[in-house]
């Protein structure tokens, strides 16, 4: 019984060994997305040129595209400032790395790469230009509204006199006093 | 449809009837023997019946005539179609006497403006 109970601790012992070798057999300079060097955080607003030319390399970009964001405060230090394009807009047929977010390794992520994914805000242009859209609905609505106040000062009806109702056009029906005289209405065959 | 609309929107508007304003002449004038309309159903009936205001019409006892044949035969609904087309010819018949008061109070309106052109004529 001792003897299968050490016999299984070794066995355990020695699996451990072999994972730890299996990890350390990974290739040099391999580290976890989680263990993220200092050099490679987002930093302060670049001031000199230097700076600049460290962050758009830190952040994979070309000196000349790459833009910072305004230092007025709100902390966004040195993220670059992409084109609020979202992802509706990147091409659907290119073999992205990550064919869902359409994103390849490395790229710089908008600040707001979580709002411009497919399920949420699409900035995608309009078929037809904004100011048509906006003229031909300006042009459906003025006319609706032409012709329902046309309709109100010259309304259409049958050729025919108003429905006749009988005890003086239901007085007491319709709320009348009952302890005052009601106005006579007499309707007669025709 | 729509020539009466026509003539009082685009013509001569004092000659056609508005259906708002109706009757304008007296009821005997021209018609020295007319009758009047009875409703066949007391109030207290049509209230009992719990019948909506817009339906307490002349026809009204038609109407309950009808529903209380629906309430008995249900679900056997065919049992009532001869309530029911007598309803609907007591209001075939209200239409037609409206069309009529239409066309009346349309003549006399007529009636009065050749009048008016007569004595115009005249002086």
């Amino acid at each position: 019984m001792m003897a299968a109970a050490g016999a299984r601790r070794v066995l355990w012992q020695r699996a451990a060994a072999q994972l730890r070798a299996g990890v350390a057999a990974a290739p040099r300079g391999a580290r976890a997305a989680s263990d993220l060097p200092k050099e490679l955080m987002p930093g302060p607003y670049p001031r000199t040129p230097e700076e600049r030319a460290a962050a758009a390399k830190k952040y994979n970009m070309r000196v000349e595209d790459y833009e910072p964001y305004p230092d007025d405060g709100f902390g966004y230090g040195d993220y670059p400032k992409l084109p609020n394009r979202s992802l509706h807009e990147r091409d659907p047929w290119y073999q992205w790395d990550q064919q869902d977010m359409r994103h390849n390794w490395g790229e710089p992520m908008h600040w707001d790469f979580d709002m411009y994914i497919r399920n949420r805000v699409d900035t995608s242009p309009t078929p037809v230009p904004w100011h048509t859209m906006r003229k031909h609905f300006l042009i459906f609505l003025t006319t609706m509204l032409i012709m329902f106040g046309v309709g109100e000062m010259y309304p259409s009806y049958r050729p025919v006199g108003p429905k006749q109702y009988p005890f003086n056009d239901l007085y007491l029906e319709r709320g009348g006093d009952p302890n005052k005289e009601p106005p006579v209405v007499k309707h007669y065959e025709i | 449809m729509g020539a009466h609309l026509a003539r009082r929107y685009l013509g001569e508007a004092e000659a056609e009837p508005d259906p708002l304003r109706m009757p304008s002449f007296p009821p005997a004038l021209g018609l020295p023997q007319r009758r009047e309309r009875a409703s066949v159903a007391t109030a207290e009936q049509l209230a009992a019946a719990r019948l909506p205001l817009e339906q307490r019409d002349y026809c009204a006892h038609r109407l309950v005539a009808l529903l209380r044949c629906q309430r008995d035969a249900f679900p056997r609904v065919p049992r009532c179609r001869p309530q029911r087309h007598a309803w609907d010819a007591c209001q075939h018949r209200d239409y037609v006497m409206r069309m009529k008061e239409f066309e009346r109070e349309r003549r006399l309106l007529q009636r009065r403006k050749r009048l008016l052109e007569q004595q115009a004529a005249a002086e």
